[in-house]
C-alpha cells in the first residue's frame, strides 16, 4: 500500500518525489531522466579517456612493467571510477556535476560507499545484453527513471539546482484590492508579479486580461492604475510593502 | 506575518546559513576564525531553515522564496546526514570478522554456489579421466596444446630464469583486471534472475576442470598444483562467493516473498555489498601470489605446504571470525 502522500502526488503529471525528513519537512527530489544521464555518461567517458591517454603514452615507455600498472588503471576506471566520486565528490562524477545532476539515497540523504558500490558494480547488468540495453530499459519504464542497479542500490539521480539569491518582486505603489482574494487567487498573483520582470510588456498583458475583475475593474471609485501594473501593485500590497 | 516582514526579520540569518555552506563546502582550507558561526550552531540553525520553510509554505509566500528556503533546507540536510564518519576503522571492523559473519550468515547460498562451481569441475575432471577426448567438447586441440606447453616440463614461463619482475607485474595487472572483473560480472549476472550468475559458475567450473584432468592425464599434473596451489584458495573461494552473492540477488526476483520485487530486491543488496568488496580484496590477494609467488620454481612440498596453510587459515577465518561481536 503506498502511503496516502504518495498516491496523491502518483496523481499528478510531475515526476516529483516527495521525501519526509526527520524535521518533518517536505524535500523534493528531481529525478533526473534518460537523455541528461546519457549526456553525463558520455563526458564521463571523455574524462576516462582522457585520463586513460594521459596515462597510457608515458606508461608505455615502460614495458611490461608499464603495461601491469595499464591495466590496474584500467579496472579501477572501469568499477571505481564513479565510486570515488559518488562518495567523495559530493555524489556526482564530473559529467553528472556538469550537468547539474546527484546521486542520492532515494530517502534524499547523501550516498555512502555501499549503495554507490551497488549500483556501479550492478552496471554489468544493467549493460546487457549491449550498449546499456537493460539499464535504459528500465530508465524508460521506471516512474522515477531508475536503471537496476539504482533500485537494488536504493538510489535516485536528480537535479539539483545553485543556490540563487533571493528573488525580488518589483517594487510599485502598494494597491489594495477591492475585496479580500482567496489563496489561490493571492499565489497567482504572486507568481505573476515574481515573473513579469521576465515577460514582455506584450505578455504581460496579455496575462492581466484573464483576470478583468482584477487588472481592469469597473467599479467607479476604484483607482490607480490599469492592467499589469495594477497587479504588481496587487502583489506588493500582498507582500506587506508600506506605500 | 506579511512576507516583506518575515524577509527582513530572517534575511541575516539566511546569508549567514548560506555562507557556512559555502565556507563548509571549501575542502582545503577550514579556516575557523572565517566561519560565519561555529559548527556546533548549525543544526540548530538548520532546524530553524526548515521551520521557516514550512511556515513560508502554509502562509503562501511567494514560491520563489519558498523555493529558496527549500534549496537552503536542501544543501544543510545534505551536510547534516551526509556527514561520513570512521571509514578506516569501519573498514578494519568489517576485515576482522563482519566478512566471516556475512559469509556464514549467507551460507546457503555460499553452498549453493559451491555446488555449482565444484560439482561440475568435478564432473569434467571424472569424465576428461574417462574418455580423454571430451577436453575438446569444452576446449579446442590448440587452446589443449597451450596448456600442456605452459605447464610443460621445458617451459621457462615458470621459473625465475626467463620471467623478471616486470613480466610478474604484467601479470599482476592482467589477473587483478580480469579475475575481479569476472567476479563482479558473475555478481551482477544475478540480476538475469540468476541465469548469467549459473552460467559463469558452471562454465568456469568445467572448464576448469577439463585443464586440470587434461594435465594429469598428460603426466604435468605436479607443474600444474605447484602453480596454482598458492592461490587456489584465494581465487576460487572468491569465485564461489561472488556466485553466492549473485544467487542471492536472482532469488530476490524469482522469489521476492512478502515484498515487491524492489524492496526484496533493496534488502538483498544491502546485505551482500560488503561480501561483494570482501572478495574483491580476496581476489587482489589472489593476484599478488599468483604473480609473484606461484611462478617460483620450488619443491613441490614446500608449495603444497604454504598453499595448505593458506587454506587452512582461510577456512578458520570463515569459520570462527566475528562470533563474539555482539551482532
Amino acid at each position: 500500500m503506498m502511503p496516502p502522500e504518495r498516491r496523491r502526488y502518483s496523481r499528478m503529471l510531475d515526476t516529483l518525489r516527495p521525501v519526509t525528513t526527520p524535521e518533518l519537512i517536505e524535500l523534493q527530489l528531481h529525478p533526473a531522466g534518460l537523455l541528461v544521464r546519457s549526456l553525463a555518461w558520455l563526458i564521463d567517458m571523455a574524462v576516462r579517456m582522457g585520463i586513460t591517454m594521459a596515462l597510457g603514452i608515458p606508461l608505455s615507455l615502460l614495458g611490461k612493467f608499464g603495461g601491469g600498472i595499464m591495466l590496474l588503471v584500467y579496472f579501477l576506471l572501469e568499477w571505481f571510477y564513479p565510486v570515488l566520486f559518488e562518495v567523495l565528490g559530493g555524489g556526482a562524477t564530473p559529467g553528472k556535476r556538469s550537468l547539474g545532476l546527484k546521486v542520492l539515497n532515494d530517502n534524499g540523504t547523501p550516498i555512502g560507499w555501499g549503495p554507490s558500490l551497488t549500483r556501479n558494480l550492478l552496471r554489468a547488468a544493467d549493460f546487457l545484453p549491449f550498449a546499456y540495453g537493460i539499464g535504459i530499459a528500465s530508465m524508460l519504464l521506471h516512474r522515477e527513471f531508475r536503471r537496476l542497479g539504482d533500485i537494488v542500490a536504493g538510489t535516485i539521480v536528480v537535479y539539483r539546482d545553485a543556490l540563487g539569491g533571493l528573488p525580488v518582486i518589483a517594487t510599485a505603489p502598494p494597491l489594495a484590492p477591492e475585496e479580500p482574494l482567496d489563496r489561490m487567487t493571492q499565489r497567482a498573483l504572486l507568481a505573476f508579479a515574481e515573473r513579469a520582470s521576465n515577460l514582455t510588456p506584450a505578455r504581460q498583458e496579455e496575462l492581466a486580461d484573464l483576470v478583468p475583475y482584477l487588472s481592469d475593474p469597473q467599479a467607479s471609485q476604484t483607482r490607480g492604475p490599469r492592467g499589469a501594473a495594477r497587479l504588481v501593485g496587487l502583489a506588493n500590497h500582498l507582500v506587506g510593502r508600506q506605500a | 506575518m506579511k512576507q516583506e516582514q518575515f524577509e527582513q526579520q530572517n534575511e541575516a540569518s539566511w546569508q549567514a546559513f548560506e555562507a557556512w555552506l559555502k565556507w563548509h563546502g571549501k575542502r582545503r582550507k577550514k579556516d575557523i576564525a572565517t566561519a560565519p558561526f561555529a559548527n556546533s550552531e548549525m543544526p540548530e540553525r538548520y532546524r530553524l531553515v526548515c521551520l521557516q520553510l514550512a511556515l513560508a509554505r502554509d502562509r503562501g509566500y511567494t514560491q520563489a522564496l519558498v523555493e529558496y528556503l527549500h534549496r537552503l533546507a536542501q544543501l544543510g540536510h545534505d551536510e547534516l546526514y551526509g556527514a561520513q564518519s570512521g571509514f578506516g576503522q569501519r573498514v578494519l571492523h568489517y576485515a576482522s570478522g563482519g566478512f566471516a559473519a556475512d559469509v556464514r550468515a549467507n551460507a546457503k547460498w555460499v553452498l549453493a554456489s559451491a555446488l555449482l562451481f565444484f560439482g561440475p569441475m568435478l564432473a569434467a575432471m571424472l569424465a576428461v579421466h574417462q574418455w580423454p577426448d571430451f577436453a575438446y567438447l569444452m576446449l579446442s586441440p590448440e587452446q589443449v596444446a597451450n596448456f600442456e606447453t605452459m605447464y610443460g616440463n621445458e617451459s621457462r614461463s615458470l621459473g625465475r630464469v626467463a620471467r623478471d619482475a616486470s613480466t610478474d607485474f604484467q601479470m599482476f595487472g592482467f589477473y587483478v583486471y580480469n579475475n575481479v572483473s569476472i567476479a563482479f560480472r558473475c555478481f551482477a549476472g544475478g540480476l538475469t534472475a540468476g541465469v548469467l550468475t549459473v552460467f559463469y559458475l558452471i562454465y568456469n567450473g568445467l572448464s576448469i576442470g577439463v585443464v586440470a584432468a587434461r594435465l594429469g592425464e598428460a603426466g604435468l599434473a605436479g607443474n600444474f598444483y605447484s602453480f596454482v596451489v598458492g592461490h587456489s584458495t584465494f581465487e576460487l573461494g572468491a569465485i564461489v562467493l561472488s556466485g553466492a552473492a549473485g544467487l542471492k540477488l536472482g532469488a530476490a526476483i524469482l522469489a521476492p516473498r512478502r515484498m515487491s520485487r524492489g524492496a526484496a530486491l533493496r534488502q538483498a543488496g544491502r546485505s551482500i555489498i560488503g561480501m561483494v568488496c570482501g572478495l574483491a580484496v580476496m581476489l587482489f590477494a589472489a593476484a599478488l601470489t599468483e604473480a609473484f609467488w606461484s611462478p617460483l620454481k620450488l619443491d613441490l612440498t614446500i608449495k603444497l605446504a604454504v598453499g595448505g596453510v593458506l587454506c587452512a587459515l582461510t577456512l578458520a577465518y570463515f569459520a570462527l571470525a566475528g562470533r563474539h561481536d555482539g551482532t
